[in-house]
């Protein structure tokens, strides 16, 4: 199976773990290289945030075993870049 | 091992986890304070003979706050971060048992219950320390004296403590968490019997 090597994904979590600790326990995991979180929408009990991973091989089951156990839930995923280079997403005539 | 610590150093570092546990460190240690020095003044008044006796009405007193200060705050702690859990929980569409976030609110729960029941075992063993070396280097009054002294200066410990994170002048904060314990003397001197 090709590697994935960039995903995004939307995560609601609650404000305890903040975000600098939330990222800095997924960046811990093996298979990531690098993940960067944005904040989308900052609600009363919850936090909407938009996860980006890059890696050689992203172990997506970690990813959401680790964000379950830090209290957030995956969303949705939003992008995914597989194979052995990530592809630029290209603006088409319908994208105008 | 590592872990543990690691997990309590993580709790420590929380500031809304040391403010609570200050809270009720201070709050029940004031408490234990003063009902030390009520028991020490009244036990002395009344003719208790001899300082052993004093320290076990005193470990009684301290047996009885730190459970109740224990308890208490287990099942106040419980309660508050069972509907804070289910707050989250609502807003997540979400069960968090066995997240990190359930085994924060647990740890802190523990945390707080241990600094609450730390502050009356301070305030009420403190003030008895002068009661072990009666009849050998101090007689009752001196030793009551002593403690009473003792009493104001552990209160005058928790106000300078509080001061000084508040960024008050500690020394007005100390003198008037103090005077509390001198005002519980002067009153016990003046009831009846």
């Amino acid at each position: 199976m090709a590697a994935v090597r960039r995903l995004v994904i939307d995560v609601l979590k609650p404000h305890d773990p903040p975000l600098l600790t939330f990222t800095n326990q997924l960046a811990d995991i093996e298979s990531v290289e690098g993940v960067t979180s944005s904040l989308i929408e900052l609600d009363q009990e919850v936090q909407n945030v938009k996860l980006t991973f890059e890696s050689e091989d992203l172990d997506f089951e970690a990813i959401e075993e680790t964000i379950d156990n830090l209290g957030g839930s995956v969303h949705s995923v939003d992008q995914v870049a597989c194979g052995d280079s990530i592809v630029r997403d290209r603006r088409t005539l319908q994208d105008a | 091992m590592a872990s543990i610590r690691q997990f309590l150093r993580r709790l420590l570092g929380k500031e809304d986890v040391r403010a609570i546990s200050r809270r009720y460190f201070i709050s029940n240690g004031f408490d234990g304070t003063l009902t030390s020095i009520g028991i020490i003044v009244g036990a002395v008044l009344s003719g208790v003979p001899d300082g052993y006796t004093v320290i076990k009405i005193g470990l009684g007193a301290a047996v009885g706050l730190g459970t109740s200060a224990v308890w208490s705050v287990w099942e106040i702690e419980r309660a508050e971060t069972r509907a804070e859990i289910r707050r989250t929980e609502r807003a997540m569409l979400k069960d968090l048992d066995d997240t990190r976030v359930q085994r924060d609110q647990s740890g802190a729960r523990f945390v707080h219950a241990i600094m609450s029941g730390l502050g009356p075992l301070i305030g009420v063993l403190i003030p008895l320390t002068p009661f072990v070396v009666e009849g050998t280097v101090v007689t009752m009054a001196e030793a009551a004296l002593i403690a009473v002294g003792l009493g104001i200066g552990v209160l005058g410990a928790f106000g300078a403590y509080m001061g000084s994170i508040s960024g008050q002048r500690w020394y007005v904060a100390a003198a008037r968490m103090g005077l509390a314990g001198l005002v519980v003397a002067i009153l016990n001197l003046f009831l009846p019997g």
